[in-house]
């Protein structure tokens, strides 16, 4: 046996269960990455039935979540998984929880869109809620290919972009707060919208933890609580 | 399958059931080939053994008739009863005479000699001269009561009376059949059947009367002595040396063969052989169980050497890793365990050998054991014959009387295997029981 | 990449497209390419080490240029594929290979800095310090107690009965086997059932205080408790003793054993710490021989 074939499993089922596990996984990222979309479109169009939906799909993703948590645990009783099959299962296991968490964030968003919705106020701010909108929708969009492609590069673009986005949330609160500085009786009005704001990063941040469970599965490299340029050096190290 | 009914297309289970018949058939006969065997077989030994059962009884019994024998001593010759030449010297026939003619009124020449003839007038001589031996200073000049040997002839036909044609009659004239029909009417003092003690006890002789297995068997037993004496230690010293230490080469493969076609040599070869070395190179003794025995060694070492070595490749290797895994050396690993596990299958090789041996009569041919041995062997070095040889001269005789004899020191001999058999059986059992 | 979602279907075609394993490092499609081992084969306190080890059934070579170092009271698991050569090379360890006559073994074999190849140098203690317990278990058809003084005994190591009855006791003791045997010393070993067969082969090896014990598969004929029994034994040893390990069972290696050897096809592939071998292995091969990837 000079030539060696080793993209596949003896066991066909085992393929096939894994590549279900990654199929689901992607499948609720592409739910949650459209509720984000969403959320940011109902807020900063005030689009209050399509708030309504964002809530109505959140249950979803609560049970893709349950359904995806149970399929790693049969497979871990089952399969005994070991090296990068562990870690595929190890890593979806914790991104899951990830999305849902984003998901939980772009419920919020949606709460604040009703919320301005009722008050008819027309508060400041839109446009950086929009900018950062768009910025953290690409953001969960290259999250999932990179997850789908195990793209180790891609990952840690995230990871950079995820800390670039901080800066823009951190500038956008700026603005905020020297809005509200300015006329206080803007305050009630800015904070649904800071609130949003918050969220969105929220979700930047759960979308770079999902780039280092990449990072973590395609490598074996833990690169939790490091920054963007330390993860950079310890995945060239390796490689 | 099921919904394929269609009639020119039969179902699988169909076919099946189809062919069961024919395969039961071909089951049964198999079986049957296998029960025929079987059955010729038993055929065979049963028919066997009825005739050799059936002639050997006889050949244990003998006619004897209580007589009364007068022990006087101007007829025996004896005048001074501590003289130990005198009495082994005594005319003892002249008194058994005188008491036949007494028992059958015999007047004249013709009805005293037909008399003569049917009593055993040498072996109960000797009889009374065993007597006298030990004390004869009570016994002279008295009478004595003893059971007294008939002739062989007449032992023959009272044994057939009865049987198709009366076998035998032809022997006698009209006056002796008289006698033989008035000895049997008698109420007491008459003939009798009897176990031949004798026959046990003494050893080989021209008078089939008097003929008895013991020298054989003795002659056996010391051979038996001496083969398993030297074949047993050498063929396992062999055994183990070729199976554990020697090393796997031509050399050794040659030696191999050599022992497997040994084993196959016709027997009379080593016969030959022996002759050639240990009579005629070394000179030792002829007749004698010592080179019987050395000539039989030679002939059940290949025997035992293979079957010994497939004993010792039985044992388990795992046996052997485990006690070289913990440091022992190859010496202790052969003793400690390879040898006692293989010991039940070597026993069972060397008793094998051993009745190989014990049945073997060719290569004793050459030797010489097959000479006239009358005295019972008292060791290795003494001329002795044994019992396959025993019985084919006993058959060989044209007297009547020795054709059973052999047929009863056959069934001696099958005796001697199933003890051997039986000991071998038990020490095996007993061995593995052990471990 | 688009601005536009990522839907159901769109990942469901990425999937098609992306079907490759996980991870493409140190990518081998042929056996020769492999040159030296990976991870880390040496260790600061070596009790045994071996260096260019080859082995050669008759023409053909089993064992390739192997370097390992065994940790004093490690416990070191063998794996790979079967005819991979590690029971071989396990058995060079002791120089039970000298049994099989057109088993040659050239390298450098170290006990202790001593060459246990060398000549000169008598195999009996040798096995008496790297000890061996096999496959199958195979007690003598001897007493319980007679399996485990036999060491001793053929040693020397005890010359009055009291002494030989404390190296019994202790030997089985520490094989976890004495509570259920100490009423029956004197029945046949070949009674017990086959896990305690196995311990009374453990306890038959240690009871002549050896350095280094080797163990050939010592659970594949063993059901699952009487496996966990001996793996808590392995570990309870470890404290006293080295401890190499050829085993089947991935599982096995990777609960037993502080560092895990990978061979394939004679070749000594990967040698690592055990949990980087079963989370992140660093060669291709060794990645798809414990996922399960060869066929």
């Amino acid at each position: 046996m000079d030539k060696l074939n080793i993209d596949q499993h003896i066991s066909q089922q085992y393929n096939a269960v894994l590549d279900d596990l990654k199929t689901e996984f992607l499948e609720m990222g592409g739910v949650v990455e459209q509720q984000i979309i969403d959320a940011v479109q109902a807020i900063t169009k005030l689009d209050d039935e399509l708030a309504q939906k964002v809530l109505t799909v959140e249950k979803e993703v609560d049970e893709r979540e349950m359904a995806l948590d149970d399929l790693c645990v049969q497979i871990i009783a089952r399969r005994q998984p070991t090296a990068s099959d562990l870690r595929l299962v190890m890593s979806i296991s914790k991104a899951t929880r990830d999305l849902e968490r984003m998901g939980d964030e772009a419920k919020k968003i949606a709460k604040m869109a009703i919320l301005i919705n009722e008050t008819g106020d027309l508060p400041a701010g839109f446009s950086e809620l929009r900018n950062l909108g768009r910025r953290v929708q690409q953001l969960v969009n290259d999250t999932l290919t990179a997850f789908a492609r195990y793209d180790v590069n891609t990952a840690l673009q995230v990871a950079r972009e995820d800390k670039a986005i901080d800066k823009e949330y951190d500038t956008a609160m700026r603005e905020l707060i020297t809005y509200m500085m300015e006329d206080p009786r803007n305050i009630s009005r800015s904070m649904n919208i800071t609130w949003a704001l918050r969220a969105l990063e929220r979700i930047g941040d759960h979308a770079s933890n999902i780039a280092e469970h990449i990072i973590y599965l395609v490598k074996g490299l833990d690169v939790r609580h490091s920054s963007a340029s330390e993860m950079q050096e310890k995945v060239q190290q390796d490689s | 399958m099921t919904d394929r009914t269609d009639d020119n297309k039969l179902n699988t289970i169909d076919l099946v059931n189809k062919n069961l018949a024919k395969r039961f058939r071909a089951e049964k006969r198999f079986q049957a080939y296998g029960i025929a065997s079987i059955c010729f077989g038993l055929f065979c030994l049963v028919f066997l053994f009825t005739d050799i059962i059936s002639k050997g009884t006889r050949g244990f019994f003998y006619h004897y008739m209580p007589m009364e024998i007068n022990l006087d001593a101007d007829t025996l010759g004896i005048t001074d009863t501590s003289d130990t030449d005198q009495i082994l010297a005594a005319n003892y026939t002249a008194v058994v005479k005188k008491a036949v003619y007494e028992e059958f009124q015999a007047s004249g020449r013709k009805q005293k000699k037909d008399a003569r003839k049917l009593i055993a007038i040498d072996a109960t001589g000797y009889k009374i001269q065993g007597l006298m031996k030990t004390n004869a200073e009570s016994l002279i000049n008295t009478t004595i009561t003893i059971d007294v040997l008939v002739d062989d002839k007449v032992d023959f036909y009272l044994k057939r009376i009865g049987n198709y044609g009366e076998p035998g009659k032809e022997y006698f004239n009209e006056q002796q059949l008289a006698w033989i029909e008035q000895l049997m009417d008698k109420e007491s003092g008459g003939l009798e059947k009897k176990l031949n003690v004798a026959f046990f006890t003494s050893g080989d002789s021209a008078q089939s009367e008097e003929a008895g297995i013991l020298s054989a068997f003795m002659g056996s037993l010391y051979l038996l002595l001496v083969t398993f004496c030297l074949s047993f230690p050498i063929g396992i010293a062999a055994a183990v040396y070729l199976e554990e230490y020697a090393p796997k080469n031509k050399w050794t493969d040659l030696i191999e063969i050599n022992i497997n076609n040994l084993a196959a040599v016709p027997s009379i070869i080593f016969g030959l052989l022996g002759l050639a070395i240990f009579l005629s190179f070394f000179g030792f003794p002829r007749s004698t169980p010592l080179v019987g025995g050395l000539v039989l060694t030679l002939m059940t070492l290949p025997t035992i050497i293979i079957s010994s070595r497939a004993a010792i490749k039985a044992v388990p290797p795992s046996i052997r890793e485990a006690a070289y895994g913990i440091g022992a050396s190859k010496m202790q690993v052969t003793i400690h365990h390879v040898i006692p596990l293989a010991m039940p299958g070597m026993l069972t090789g060397t008793i094998i050998g051993l009745a190989q041996a014990l049945g073997e009569s060719a290569p004793l041919l050459m030797i010489g054991m097959a000479a006239f041995i009358p005295d019972v062997p008292g060791g290795i070095t003494d001329p002795a014959t044994v019992l396959p040889m025993q019985i084919f001269q006993w058959f060989r005789n044209a007297d009547a009387g020795f054709s059973e004899k052999a047929s009863a020191a056959i069934m001696i001999l099958i005796m001697f295997l199933i003890m051997m058999n039986a000991l071998a059986v038990w020490a095996r059992k007993r061995l593995e029981r052990r471990w | 990449m688009n601005d536009d979602v990522l839907d159901v279907a769109d990942v469901r075609a990425m999937n098609e497209v992306v079907q490759q394993p996980v991870v493409a490092k140190n990518k081998i499609t042929d056996i020769s390419e492999i040159t030296e081992t990976v991870g880390i084969p040496f260790a600061d306190n070596a009790k045994m080490s071996m260096r260019n080890v080859d082995v050669f059934y008759g023409e053909k070579q089993a064992i390739f240029d192997v370097n390992l170092d065994i940790g004093v009271n490690e416990v070191i698991a063998m794996i790979g594929p079967s005819g991979c050569g590690k029971s071989t090379f396990l058995r060079c360890l002791n120089r039970m290979n000298d049994t099989i006559d057109i088993c040659k073994v050239t390298g450098e074999l170290n006990l202790e800095g001593q060459n246990i190849y060398d000549p000169k140098l008598d195999v009996v203690p040798l096995r008496a310090r790297v000890g061996m317990v096999f496959q199958k278990p195979n007690p003598f058809p001897k007493s319980i107690y007679d399996n485990v003084a036999y060491g001793p005994r053929i040693h020397g190591l005890a010359t009055r009965r009291a002494d030989m009855d404390e190296i019994v006791e202790t030997s089985l003791r520490r094989a976890g086997l004495w509570e259920e045997v100490k009423d029956r010393l004197h029945q046949p070993g070949t009674g017990l059932s086959g896990g305690q067969q196995q311990r009374l082969c453990i306890a038959r090896t240690i009871a002549v205080s050896p350095e280094v014990i080797l163990m050939d598969e010592p659970c594949s004929a063993l059901d699952p408790i009487a496996t966990a029994r001996i793996e808590e034994l392995i570990d309870e040893l470890s404290e006293n003793f080295t401890i190499a390990i050829v085993t089947h069972s991935m599982q096995q290696a990777a609960r037993v054993s502080h560092r895990t050897a990978y061979f394939h096809l004679g070749k000594l592939v990967e040698v690592n710490e055990t949990e980087k071998v079963f989370t992140n292995p660093d060669h291709d091969l060794t990645e798809s021989y414990i996922t399960g990837r060869f066929g």
